[in-house]
């Protein structure tokens, strides 16, 4: 089963967006009597400045239940995982793993998938790895790759079909 | 010896070979040894904005294979530190995500007991093998070397999950880089990002943080920048011409993998370590010719 049916079955996906669904729904109950909108993770929060992501705000928009708004907003994929937010919240809100959940849903809904993730969902159901073993340039511009560079084969699934398997089981339901 | 596990995860065996080779020249001199492990894949972080649960199941199936080496995990890179470590934390506090994970795990023959630790190479040299060790083995100082470190989003935050260093105030590697000689100095930007998760998709944005970052450090005067992720490494070494590119400055600053430091403080030549594969222009520290 390729990537493609995979992220876009929308049908089948039901069970996985239902179980995201109430991961999200228990962020909000969990949040809505403790963010007081203080801002102090957007204060810190790497993509604000460069790219006008304010976590506070999301927190805001999940507490009035504007779900699918930010699922549908490109904004959600400026966030750059730097867990700032979930470290300084005064309230133990954790920004961060709403906008992963949401990414999720946006993912699991079939929406457009941004950049090189779905290659590297891709590399990781044929090989394991988000991508296979590189040659780079040194400093004088030789290329070297990993076996003439004394280093032992990359580790990797032995049995790929099982592991595809098992993958391919997790993209599309709830385990 | 103290045997671990190596657990190496995407990036740095398919291209940050650096980071490889000096953390296999220098380990063995402080009596670590390192066992390879068949089977390992991606530990499931970068997939973390797709789909949560598979993050949670491939770090569970990585650490049930290490498992059966009974052995502690060695995990180099921060961000699979990270998701392992998540991983361990979420499979403990709930038994009936562990039941089904297990049940999955079970058609590779896999079982997750969480039996072991996990360790990166920050705790590694500060906690596992400590300070006293590591000064008996410096066999040329690193003196008068001013050094900026990077630690790595993940390897600091989330707090809560337990993690190998303070994530307001991180000075492991400090302490590591004073005992081989060397002069770490903190300076104001210290725990900013370095961008590379926007690298699958807002690539620009990604260079942006790291050019901005690697000027400050650049400006301040700082001989070399030395961090311990492959992520951050590939932005700021491997990428970092292109990065200064996007904030406009001509970036000239040398950086070095913690482990390429330690090795030639520890005696390593500096034809191994992986040096030639630095990018960014360390020959301008004349390291290793005194
Ligand atoms: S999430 Fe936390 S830091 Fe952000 S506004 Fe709410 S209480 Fe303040
Ligand atoms: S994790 Fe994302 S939302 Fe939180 S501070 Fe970092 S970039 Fe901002």
């Amino acid at each position: 089963m390729g990537v493609v049916d995979l992220t876009s079955m929308a049908e089948e996906q039901s069970t996985l967006r239902n179980e995201i669904n109430e991961r999200l729904l228990k962020l909000k109950s969990e949040i809505s009597d403790y963010c007081f909108q203080c801002a102090k993770c957007t204060s810190g929060c790497e993509a604000h400045k460069l790219l006008e992501l304010e976590p506070h705000k999301i927190v805001a928009l999940l507490k009035r239940g504007l779900i699918d708004e930010m699922v549908n907003s490109d904004v959600i994929w400026t966030c750059m995982s730097c867990f700032k937010c979930r470290e300084r919240c005064p309230q133990k809100v954790a920004p961060v793993e709403i906008l992963f959940a949401l990414k999720n849903m946006a993912v699991a809904s079939g929406k457009q998938i941004p950049g090189k993730y779905t290659s590297m969902l891709q590399s990781i159901l044929s090989i394991g790895l988000i991508q296979d073993v590189q040659s780079v340039s040194n400093r004088d511009n030789k290329t070297k790759k990993r076996d003439n560079l004394g280093l032992p084969k990359v580790s990797k699934p032995l049995d790929a079909v099982k592991f595809q398997t098992a993958i391919t089981k997790l993209a599309v339901e709830k385990i | 010896m103290t045997k671990y596990a190596l657990y190496p995860g995407c990036v740095m065996p398919t291209e940050q070979y650096a980071y490889e080779i000096s953390i296999r020249d220098a380990l063995p001199l402080l009596n670590i040894a390192l066992v390879d492990v068949e089977g390992f894949s991606c530990c499931g972080e970068p997939m973390k904005s797709m789909n949560q649960l598979m993050t949670l199941y491939l770090s569970a199936r990585n650490l049930a294979l290490a498992e059966k080496q009974n052995l502690d995990l060695f995990v180099p890179c921060p961000m699979c530190h990270l998701s392992l470590s998540e991983c361990q934390r979420a499979l403990e506090n709930n038994p009936e995500m562990r039941d089904r994970i297990n049940s999955m795990l079970a058609s590779e023959d896999l079982q997750y007991k969480g039996s072991i630790d996990v360790v990166h190479t920050i705790n590694l040299l500060h906690d596992h093998i400590g300070i006293e060790e590591i000064k008996k083995h410096v066999k040329k100082s690193l003196s008068g070397l001013k050094v900026a470190t990077h630690y790595g989003c993940h390897l600091i935050r989330p707090s809560e999950v337990g993690r190998p260093v303070d994530s307001e105030n991180p000075q492991k590697m400090e302490t590591i880089l004073k005992v081989l000689g060397a002069e770490p100095l903190d300076y104001p930007e210290k725990l900013d990002c370095c961008g590379a998760m926007l690298s699958a998709n807002l690539p620009e944005s990604a260079l942006t943080k790291t050019g901005q970052k690697l000027q400050k450090v650049q400006d301040q005067g700082f001989d070399v920048f030395v961090d311990v992720c492959p992520w951050c490494h590939r932005m700021f070494d491997s990428k970092q011409v292109k990065a200064g590119e996007t904030v406009a400055v001509k970036l000239e600053i040398p950086v070095m993998y913690l482990t390429q430091l330690l090795g030639l403080a520890l005696g390593v030549k500096k034809e191994k370590l992986g040096l030639e594969l630095n990018l960014s222009p360390v020959d301008k520290l004349k390291l290793g010719d005194k």
